[in-house]
């Protein structure tokens, strides 16, 4: 049924269309055959097919190759400091909750510096979409491991490969109160990273998409088993989530059935590195998002914001004792 | 033939009685055996009287007292828990009694009267009791009992609250839109000559540092610095013209004016005739209009998308094809509350028209007598034929959200008049009261009852917003035994020699007529001496059509004062309205999927069919029929023995595989001879583009192909398939035979085609 009025249908009409062109700001400093570039490409296919209007879209990053993000989209952007990607965007989506938050942050900048705030994000649950590049390895400062950096791999701060176990993104969100999506895809199936873009936009909640990405300057190799072995990709299906199309389905014959609604067996996918789940894996759209929760609904009006500030002023007023004991 | 029952037949077939075989039924004071426990409503637990909530958010608007003090009693815990179910069960009958008699005001008030009266002052016991389930109760407000006034009290009450949630939401959404509108002038001003000039300054900053701070001067840098492209005169007239508007809107009263928006009395809503209704209507409708444009406008005009060329000609135009329900809906809906015994033909036409506009007007049609005979004269009663009419030409319009209940049933529609209430059109609420059983010394709520459980008013409910057909729009499921004729209830009673006799007895369209003293003439009293077996119960007499001289006449089993039984037979003419009722109810329940005709004809063909292919395929394996019977096929494979209602349309069972893919479109097969690219498979990691930008070139979503082939070597080409980060290039065959080194390339290129 439309449940559209007729003012909003003919509204729609009036609307103003978008190009790919519309959002594609400067040419990317990313390296020649970076991930990068696939998934700026499938955000800015998304905020056009979407019909985001610039003026109202925001890209917040922090520090790191992915963080060069808000750069190169023709929309408000707000290029953060290391680590402090989620609380600048959490500001801003509780300051003007009408605006479509994204965030691009990478493994170094999310889950080493910035996981404090990644795990608070989650459970606030606020409406944003969150990408993490996970290329793991740090490559803006030239090949320095990273929590998601395999054990073993060599980097200018292990010279010898690392020796822990690299950090799971997927297990750690799914282990916190609150989360609401988890998705993860790797940068070169666009139309499936596309699909899931997509849906985390479109999912009320703090959406947490991991994507897997190559790095092609400073770990070229370490994904090829993956990106040459269309069986090392395991492709979640469901009819509340994503289905694999028919060509897709051709070539990439390991598919199970997920639901993802279900948590417990969402962890269990989730530990799985190899092969390496694509889809969703979690979704839960009942969470209330603590935009929600917070909004008094009141109108910030001035005498509103002016009674706000004098209460605060009032704190650290030291008022004559004449005064103080005629309020008395 | 008897003489008893030559006089009994008689008087079925022409309703004379001859006084020395039958008594009159007048002043006997009968009442159908059925209603012998219900002498004393204010001794039993039932939905009224009903608490019309005080509102707030998430509370029902209407709630009965014992749902309530069930609530509060289960909500006890500890010591003497027994003790205070009994008080406050006690307090509960006081209240319902007070409330009989007449008494009014807000549960509080009569919790406190009845408490007082059941001497609560002096049993410190009671006290605690009741104070330890008053905790328990949740919300207050007036009561009502069951009586004439009360479904335009319930309506209006439940109008009044949805009314309520969307004043308060419009109210919100006016109060934000001005200060947005104002904000934009403001901000315009700020950025004005005006603003900037020191004086303003000044005022901005306050006085206190008027001796420090040179406001000319700060003036004069802020002037040189004012913006280009000024705030089109245009635009801000718009936006003074949108604030002139909202701010003398009448629609609903302004949150800080109570009833009083700037002066301007809010609209009245409510009305007692469709005549006023429609004239204050048509007067206001060009101001709805104009306020919704007004919205529409200063919505577009704070989100900062309102375009002159794109938007003036769409809203010159805006309302003057009529408003939709869904640009109505934030303004208050109309109430009609009528009488369908002031129901004249002007009125009538009227509300029809109303029901036909698709506005959203609430009509709460009441009914106080279905029992009136017709104006046709001898031999017709209209048993409510007026408002069932009603009730069936609104739910032909098919957008119209249609409500029928006798009062009795209206605490357990609640949810349901809220829906209607709440529906983005005209919706009918056609009510009987139960008012006309007084002059028969039963109650309204009795009245009502009896109407609904004989059939003779049965309720339901159809609500185009629930679906798009009859399954999921039509509610009959309301009235007692929804699949038969009439409902059967257990009667236990104690005969001449004490022993206990349980019956099962049907009440029909009869016993609700014999409730009624206008029938009495139709009803004859057999003396307990001439009590024989050619009686028979009326829905027994009603299961077949008889022809000739009747052999049993249809009798009713009834009570006097003492509760004494007694066995009234009835003439023919009660017996052809029964039929006729059932009739009617035989085609509710048709709508509503209970014995529909339609599903039982094609169960009966498919089961025919079904009983066909087993035979054939018995017969077509003589041998293994021989062996053994063949098995039976499974339960779902047979259709039904029996349907009692459409099968409701079951979910298609789980599949463990996985779904079937999406469809793409099929692409066409490349020659391994042509160089190409598989686009959709591209990540846009620029390698190949950087390589040949005229040879290689995006797509609309940034996904490379084969732009131009000839635009570059065979060696791009195959360095392109090598650099590729997905090894989607294929680099097909040279085209130029004369390019160097090309039996190294082929070799190279081998790995990608």
């Amino acid at each position: 049924m439309n449940m559209m009025s007729a003012t909003d249908c003919l509204l729609q009409m009036c609307d103003e269309q978008f190009d790919l062109e519309d959002y594609q700001s400067g040419v990317p400093r990313w390296c020649t055959g970076c991930g990068d570039n696939a998934i700026l490409t499938a955000v800015q296919r998304l905020c056009r097919d979407e019909g985001l209007r610039p003026e109202k879209t925001v890209f917040v990053s922090g520090i790191g190759c992915s963080s060069r993000f808000p750069h190169y989209m023709k929309t408000y952007g707000f290029h953060g400091i290391h680590g402090r990607a989620l609380p600048v965007a959490e500001g801003v989506k509780m300051s003007r909750p009408d605006l479509n938050v994204f965030v691009n942050t990478g493994d170094g900048d999310c889950c080493s510096i910035g996981a404090a705030h990644w795990i608070h994000a989650l459970r606030y649950n606020m409406n944003i979409t969150v990408f993490l590049h996970d290329n793991q390895i740090y490559g803006l400062t030239k090949k320095q491991a990273s929590p998601t950096s395999p054990i073993g791999t060599k980097s200018n701060t292990t010279p010898r490969g690392s020796y822990l176990e690299a950090l799971n993104p997927l297990t750690v969100t799914l282990g916190v109160q609150n989360v609401s999506f988890v998705a993860q895809v790797v940068d070169w199936v666009p139309e499936v990273l596309f699909d899931v873009v997509k849906a985390a936009f479109h999912h009320r909640g703090l959406s947490f998409v991991r994507i897997v990405q190559r790095c092609p300057e400073w770990l070229p190799k370490s994904l090829d088993p993956w990106l040459h072995d269309p069986q090392r990709l395991l492709f979640l299906n469901h009819e509340k989530g994503l289905q694999a199309s028919e060509g897709l389905s051709r070539l990439y014959k390991n598919q199970i059935i997920h639901d993802p609604s279900d948590l417990s067996r969402a962890r269990d996918i989730a530990s799985s590195i190899d092969p390496i789940p694509v889809g969703i894996l979690y979704r839960n759209p009942e969470v209330p998002c603590y935009e929600d929760l917070r909004n008094s609904g009141m109108l910030r009006t001035t005498a509103m914001a002016k009674s706000g500030l004098n209460a605060e002023f009032d704190k650290f007023t030291v008022w004559p004792e004449a005064e103080q004991a005629q309020a008395a | 033939m008897e003489d008893a029952q030559q006089a009994h037949v008689a008087f079925f077939l022409t309703g004379r009685r001859p006084a020395d075989q039958l008594d009159a039924v007048d002043g006997l004071n009968l009442r159908p055996a059925l209603f012998a426990r219900y002498r004393t409503l204010t001794e039993l637990r039932y939905d009224f009287p009903l608490v019309l909530a005080d509102g707030g958010s998430g509370e029902p608007f209407a709630e009965s007292l014992s749902g309530l003090v069930d609530a509060a009693l289960s909500g006890l815990s500890g010591s003497e828990t027994e003790r205070a179910r009994k008080h406050v069960l006690r307090l509960e009958q006081e209240i319902r009694k007070l409330v009989a008699g007449g008494a009014g005001g807000t549960l509080t008030t009569l919790w406190d009267k009845a408490a007082d009266a059941l001497g609560r002052g002096t049993d410190k016991a009671l006290e605690d009791s009741l104070k330890r389930a008053r905790k328990g109760i949740k919300l207050d407000g007036e009561l009502t009992d069951c009586d004439e006034a009360m479904p335009a009290r319930l309506i209006r009450h439940g109008w009044s609250s949805v009314q309520q949630h969307k004043a308060a939401a419009f109210g919100k959404n006016i109060a934000k839109l001005n200060l947005k509108l104002a904000e934009i002038l403001r901000s315009d001003f700020e950025s004005s000559a005006a603003g900037r000039s020191a004086k303003n300054l000044r005022e901005s900053v306050g006085s206190a540092h008027d001796d420090t701070f040179d406001f000319a001067a700060m003036s004069r840098m802020l002037s040189t610095s004012l913006p280009k492209n000024a705030f089109p005169e245009s635009r801000r007239r718009r936006i003074s013209q949108l604030l002139d508007v909202l701010g003398s809107q009448r629609f609903f009263p302004l949150p800080d004016a109570s009833g009083n928006g700037k002066g301007a009395k809010a609209y009245e809503f409510f009305f007692d005739s469709c005549a006023a209704a429609l004239v204050a209507l048509r007067e206001r409708m060009p101001r709805v209009v104009e306020l919704a444009r007004a919205i529409a406008i200063a919505e577009l005009e704070i989100d900062g998308q309102y375009n002159e060329a794109r938007h003036d000609a769409l809203f010159e135009q805006f309302g003057a094809n009529g408003m939709d329900p869904q640009d109505l809906a934030p303004f208050p809906d109309y109430l009609i509350c009528m009488n369908t015994a002031k129901l004249q033909a002007a009125e009538h036409a009227q509300l029809m028209e109303i029901l036909s506009s698709g506005l959203p007007i609430k009509v709460l049609l009441q009914t106080d007598d279905i029992l009136k005979e017709s104006a046709i004269g001898e031999g017709n009663l209209t048993s409510g034929m007026r408002s069932r009419q009603i009730a069936n030409m609104a739910m032909g319009l098919n957008e119209v959200y249609v409500l029928q209940s006798s009062a009795s049933n209206l605490a357990r529609f609640r949810d349901r008049i809220l829906r209607g209430l709440a529906y983005r059109g005209p919706a009918l609420f056609s009510v009987f009261s139960g008012a006309s059983g007084k002059a028969s010394g039963l109650s309204a709520y009795l009245t009502s009852a009896a109407a609904m459980e004989s059939r003779a008013f049965p309720a339901f409910a159809y609500d185009p917003s629930a679906g798009p057909n009859w399954a999921s729009r039509f509610y009959l499921d309301a009235n007692p035994q929804v699949d038969l004729d009439w409902p059967v209830q257990a009667f236990d009673y104690e005969d001449e020699d004490h022993q206990s006799v349980s019956q099962d007895l049907a009440f029909t369209l009869v016993d609700f007529l014999a409730c009624d003293r206008r029938y009495s003439k139709h009803l004859a009293r057999v003396p307990r001496a001439k009590w024989n077996g050619s009686m028979i119960a009326v829905d027994e007499s009603l299961t077949g059509e008889k022809r000739g001289l009747p052999e049993k006449v249809p009798c009713l089993l009834m009570v006097d004062a003492d509760n004494s039984l007694q066995k009234v037979i009835v003439d023919d003419r009660l017996i052809r309205e029964a039929r006729r009722c059932r009739e009617m109810w035989h085609s509710l329940q048709e709508l509503g999927g209970v014995h529909n005709s339609h599903a039982e004809t094609l169960l009966a063909r498919e089961k025919k069919a079904w009983e066909e292919r087993m035979h054939q395929e018995v017969e077509s394996h003589p041998q293994a029929s021989a062996v053994a019977a063949p098995a039976p096929a499974p339960a779902a494979a047979a259709p039904a023995a029996s349907a009692a209602a459409v099968p409701p349309a079951t979910a298609a069972p789980a599949s463990a595989k996985a779904p079937a893919p999406a469809p793409v479109e099929a692409e066409p097969e490349k020659s391994p001879d042509d160089a190409y690219i598989e686009t959709p498979r591209c990540s846009t990691c620029n390698e190949c583009t950087q390589l040949n930008d005229k040879m290689f070139a995006y797509n609309e979503n940034k996904q490379a192909y084969i732009a131009n082939v000839e635009a570059g070597t065979y060696a791009q080409l195959v360095e392109a398939a090598e650099s590729c980060q997905v090894s989607i290039i294929h680099p097909g065959k040279p085209r130029n035979p004369k390019e160097p080194g090309l039996e190294a390339l082929l070799k190279r290129a081998e790995l990608f085609q």
